[in-house]
């Protein structure tokens, strides 16, 4: 009797989708974590609307006051970015039912920009335009990186202010915070798909990760990159693992990591304590389909490894076991402490 | 003790074998590889041989990739090289050329239907690559040939 009751709440759970919550909630590790950045702003991020589109959504770095800011079915809209003070918000807007290529998302659909709640949106050009924008630390530039180069756009003229070599970069490229960095990926002294660092006032470049690297971005301090790494000497193809390196690329460690699963979008809390990530069973970062499981982690807790991992394990033998905090399923989430209904 | 059998095949089972690539082998008529693609697109136009493929060309069922190829040029018919072999990179060169093009690499194309090392190729091209292309690129001559690299726009095959 006391078994049957036990299956009745499981097929509950599994119905309702609670199961990773419930699970999440056994660890009280987990607990403790969400009510920690329960009230540290707001996470933007991209998933599917129940109509099949994409939207962009809101919530709570805990999963709370979760809700869908775009709601258009004629439009799909992804990769939100909040402007560094946390008043605007960057994304892309493509055709409903355009396929979001998880390579080429940066030269998909029109660049929008919109209040931080994603009130007020303004497109910016035609689709195609303004590839691959990025914020400037002041919030009054974009980057932009095009096949013939860097171009660094003022946001209220539109106009192109300066022109830097892209230098083999070719995706993915960020502003530093400090303003004095781009990072990307690059094809950097014949190794493709190497993370690596331009200086934004002479051009010179420096490869920071080399081999199977992609979706960099900045910690506050301007002085490490977060990045997606597949690295060499995993059984067969091998799985996407989340990686920080400094500068040089000489300090560098495993962040977070799980057999089975591939890590991408990777970023950081505003203030650099806590980490975002998806993961997904296939390469890709799930932008084709419905995106991967929105993960939280402190970063005072990594390197963390989950699941079984037994090669991982082996690899990194002295790993924490989490404690992450499951969020929802989406795409490219980032994070902000601002209060985004004052942006209204 | 053990005795090995080895099938003894007389030589005229192979004469009808021999009669069809033969046959075959003639119905190829020679083809210099000009059509109004790739006599008109890109800044350069050459036929050239493919000296080798150095490794193996990865999969294209996730990630696009240019792959460097070097030829050696027997005739340029528009623009300039510099030098009697240059390198090119071919988009997604797994796949027949006619296939290849996508929103990454729009307006490329040709004849050719896979690349073979030996072969002969009338090409359009343009240069620099990075000019007309933004994506990985696998450059196995990296630091080992100099030169620019050329975009393939259009690439035929050319028989003769």
């Amino acid at each position: 009797m006391r078994c049957h009751w036990a299956a009745w709440c499981l097929v509950f759970l599994l119905g309702f989708g609670a199961l990773p919550a419930a699970l999440g909630g056994a660890d009280p590790r987990v607990a403790t974590l969400a009510a920690e950045v329960r009230g540290k702003g707001w996470i933007a991020y991209g998933a599917r609307s129940a109509k099949g589109d994409w939207d962009l959504w809101l919530m709570r770095p805990d999963g709370s006051a979760n809700r869908n800011i775009t709601n258009t079915p004629a439009y799909s809209e992804a990769a939100p970015r909040f402007s560094p003070d946390g008043t605007k918000m960057l994304y892309r807007r493509l055709p409903p039912n355009a396929t979001i290529s998880h390579d080429r998302w940066g030269f998909q659909g029109e660049l929008v920009l919109a209040n931080a709640d994603g009130s007020n949106p303004t497109v910016l050009g035609k689709p195609g335009k303004f590839p691959w924008a990025a914020w400037s630390p002041d919030g009054k530039q974009i980057s932009c990186l095009t096949p013939k180069g860097i171009l660094i756009v003022d946001l209220a003229t539109k106009q192109v202010v300066r022109k830097v070599p892209r230098k083999g970069f070719y995706q993915q490229l960020y502003w530093s915070p400090d303003g004095k960095w781009f990072c990307g990926v690059s094809n950097h002294f014949g190794q493709n798909w190497t993370v690596a660092r331009m200086a934004a006032a002479t051009g010179e470049i420096h490869a920071v990760s080399s081999f199977r690297n992609c979706t960099p971005d900045w910690f506050p301090d301007s002085r490490r990159l977060i990045f997606s790494n597949r690295p060499k000497g995993q059984a067969g193809y091998g799985f996407t693992q989340l990686w920080f390196a400094s500068l040089d690329g000489k300090a560098r460690g495993l962040l977070y990591g799980e057999d089975g699963r591939h890590i991408y979008g990777g970023a950081l809390s505003p203030d650099g304590a806590y980490v975002l990530f998806s993961s997904g069973p296939k390469d890709g970062s799930g932008a084709a389909g419905r995106g991967g499981q929105i993960g939280l982690m402190r970063l005072a807790d990594a390197p963390i490894v989950t699941g079984k991992s037994t090669a991982l394990r082996k690899v990194h033998p002295k790993t924490n076991n989490g404690p992450v905090l499951t969020l929802p399923i989406g795409w490219e989430p980032h994070w902000t402490y601002a209060d985004v209904e004052a942006s209204k | 003790m053990t005795r090995t059998i080895r099938p003894t095949i007389p030589l005229a089972a192979f004469v009808p074998v021999l009669a069809v690539l033969a046959a075959a082998s003639c119905g190829q008529q020679p083809d210099d590889g000009a059509d109004p693609k790739v006599t008109t697109l890109g800044t350069i136009e050459v036929t050239a041989q493919l000296v080798e493929v150095l490794g193996t060309f990865p999969p294209n069922d996730l990630y696009d990739y240019v792959y460097v190829l070097k030829y050696r040029i027997l005739t340029t018919h528009r623009g300039a090289v510099a030098g009697d072999t240059i390198l090119v990179g071919q988009y997604n060169p797994l796949k027949p050329r006619a296939r290849a093009a996508d929103v990454r690499a729009e307006g490329i194309g040709g004849t050719l239907k896979a690349f073979k090392a030996g072969d002969l190729h009338r090409m359009a091209l343009e240069v620099p690559l990075d000019e007309h292309y933004m994506g990985p690129i696998i450059n196995k001559y990296h630091g080992k040939a100099g030169g620019p690299l050329h975009w393939a726009v259009w690439t035929n095959r050319v028989i003769r």
